[in-house]
């Protein structure tokens, strides 16, 4: 698991470099309830990337801290982005869930999106990312 | 299994049973829910009973008539959704509303009563808001808060659980939530022991419907219509999870009530398809009745959850089961009240909350046969047709075991007078061997609710006892507590507690002697 995001972590580090014309992205995920383990987000350039059919185009891990935390990337070119944001409290690399699939690690989506009978659709989660963006996310509890 | 993968399919059941749009039923604006009901109830002034409750808890000593039976002490715990209207907001639904948890005490020096809205985390963060904020079985308020697991919208309004000594009230989408016995002050989601990683079970859906076996074993199920999921719960009587199954189900539908044997479980699946709709739509409203489908008949093997079949019937809908039992042979029976199809829950209990009378097919009570060898079953009606009837039960020392007398509350829909109200408004005993049925017809003015037979602490098992059951006094604005003996059910109450205010009509209670 770890694995995956050191491999996707990689690719944001290759994204860095390699776009000139890039714009920033700020983005500050708030209801960070304990600084336990790390927060995880994941930005999605595609649908098929937000429905987890390809890799997302970056990802970035941080040591979680309490109250509001704030990730800023000038590594993007302009389009529709959208974030997956999780708390992985026990720094296993994973959403754990119950035992039927529900979260019980807190979460969220750009745009605080949030999903009928399941998680939002991209259509509901995607942003433009044009010059300067911010998304606050809220984390759910 | 991929971070990304795992995310998706926890979040894909993150919702489950969840709706977060408004609601489709608001052909007239909300307001007008509350407005038309009040002008119903000057119409049909029995409607008192979904008006819903004002204040978050209630105590009284009960002013006693008629003889109370001596040996008739313990507790009467009832739960059943009551607190109908949030901020002005009306709810859609009788089974939206946040649950009020009551306790009927029957001591030598009398009956009292207390009763408290549970403080769910759902109710809790709606008074911090000052507004209806979540949606609901079957109907969502306007701007609604997202829904991030089923705990949060956790009205824990349907039935009530005394087990190992912690007394829950029960939803059927999420968590148990355990209240303080003598208070009945909320302590909050209760999740069972189990060797699993912490708060695995957390919002695991648990059936409002347990079935507990005479030694305290307990067995339940729930239903996940996201995952398309049917889980299996096997509790010991200490209270601690023995095993748990999941079952694929699909398509999903909603299930109220289950069996259990000696051998097997028992679960109809009635095709009220679980197919999301689109946005506007309630959970109720994106279950869809499929009459030409089976209502398919799950049995699965108590000891070892993998090994299980289905059978079919016709459509139908069955809200309760009595008892099931098995013999020697395999062969398995149990007894349900049967309606047609669910039209009762479709439409009447929606439209009951602008006061509106709607028709629906009423159920009527089968005896169901299933032969576990030759992998067949059968049905056939227990009376005569026109007898509508509903919460049945039993003496609970038989849970899961044969039974030789049904109790159920019932309605005579060929009589020709019927009572103003729409709701039941008799309690009848039946006994398999001689074929007997005794009744109780109800004055006009009381709409009786479930009964529950409660035994003799010194008596075998379906020997002597009482029928113990609660009524609303519509015209004297009073809920009543009346005991019967139970073996004269028909001659009418015993004694009678009564209350100086109504409660709210509800649903399911539990008898826990003294």
């Amino acid at each position: 698991m770890k694995t995956l995001f050191s491999l996707v972590a990689g690719l944001y580090a290759i994204l860095v470099t390699q776009f000139i014309a890039a714009d920033t992205l700020r983005v500050v995920i708030e209801n960070v309830a304990s600084s336990e383990g790390n927060i995880m987000l994941e930005i999605l350039s595609t649908e098929a990337e937000f429905n987890g059919e390809s890799p997302a185009v970056a990802a970035i891990i941080q040591r979680a801290q309490t109250g509001k935390m704030t990730f800023t990337t000038d590594a993007l070119p302009p389009g529709e982005y959208a974030i997956r944001v999780m708390h992985d409290k026990n720094g296993n690399g994973e959403l754990d869930s119950n035992f039927v699939g529900i979260p019980k690690e807190p979460w969220a989506f750009s745009n605080n999106a949030t999903g009928k009978f399941g998680p939002p659709k991209w259509q509901a989660a995607k942003f433009a990312l044009d010059g300067e963006s911010t998304q606050a996310i809220a984390l759910n509890q | 299994m991929t971070t990304r993968r795992l995310f998706l399919q926890s979040l894909a059941v993150a919702g489950a049973g969840l709706a977060t749009r408004t609601s489709a039923a608001g052909d007239t604006g909300r307001g007008d829910w509350a407005n038309q009901f009040a002008a119903a109830r000057e119409q049909h002034p029995w409607l008192l009973g979904y008006q819903g409750i004002q204040e978050k808890s209630l105590s009284s000593r009960a002013t006693l008539s008629g003889e109370w039976p001596a040996d008739l002490t313990g507790t009467l715990f009832r739960n059943g959704p009551a607190q109908h209207e949030v901020a002005g907001f009306r709810y859609q639904h009788w089974f939206d509303g946040d649950g009020m948890l009551q306790a009927f005490r029957m001591q030598p020096d009398g009956v009292t009563h207390n009763a408290k809205l549970v403080a769910t985390h759902k109710l809790l963060a709606e008074e911090k808001a000052g507004r209806a904020l979540y949606p609901a079985f079957g109907s969502t308020p306007p701007q609604p808060a997202p829904v991030t697991s089923p705990d949060a919208v956790n009205v824990a309004n349907i039935s009530v659980l005394h087990h190992h000594n912690k007394l829950l009230a029960l939803w059927e989408a999420g968590s148990p939530w355990e209240m303080n016995t003598k208070t009945l002050d909320t302590r909050g989601p209760y999740e069972f022991t189990a060797d699993l990683p912490p708060n695995s079970l957390s919002g695991v859906p648990f059936s409002a419907h347990p079935r507990v076996e005479p030694d305290g074993t307990l067995w339940n199920f729930g239903y996940v219509s996201n995952a398309k999921l049917l889980v299996l719960w096997h509790i010991n009587p200490a209270g601690r999870v023995v095993k748990m199954g999941r079952i694929p189900m699909d398509p999903i539908t909603m299930v109220h009530d289950f069996i259990v044997t000696q051998n097997h479980i028992v679960v109809l699946v009635p095709p009220l398809h679980f197919e999301p709709a689109g946005d506007g739509l309630s959970f109720l409203d994106n279950h869809h009745w499929r009459p030409a489908d089976a209502t398919r008949v799950l049995v699965v093997e108590k000891d070892n959850f993998n090994n299980h079949f289905f059978l079919e019937l016709p459509a139908q809908w069955v809200f309760h089961f009595g008892n099931g039992w098995e013999d020697k042979h395999g062969i398995i029976r149990f007894d349900g009240a049967r309606a047609p199809d669910p039209s009762l829950m479709l439409t009447s209990f929606r439209d009951i909350m602008r006061g509106q009378i709607s028709p629906a097919r009423h159920a009527e009570h089968h005896q169901y046969r299933i032969d576990t060898k030759q992998r067949r079953v059968a049905e056939m009606p227990l009376f005569a047709q026109g007898l509508s009837a509903e919460f049945p039960s039993i003496d609970p020392r038989v849970s899961c075991r044969r039974n030789q007398r049904l109790l159920f509350m019932c309605r005579d829909m060929t009589a020709a007078r019927q009572p103003a109200h729409t709701g039941l408004n008799a309690v009848a005993t039946f006994d398999y061997a001689s074929g007997q049925r005794h009744t109780y017809v109800y004055p006009d003015s009381q709409i009786p609710e479930e009964h529950l037979f409660v035994p003799h602490p010194a008596s075998a098992p379906e020997t002597r006892g009482w029928i113990l059951g609660t009524a609303l006094d519509w015209q004297q604005g009073r809920t009543l507590l009346n005991v019967f003996d139970g073996a004269r059910v028909e001659e009418g109450p015993l004694a009678t507690a009564t209350l100086p205010y109504v409660v709210p009509l509800g649903l399911h209670g539990k008898f826990v002697g003294a």
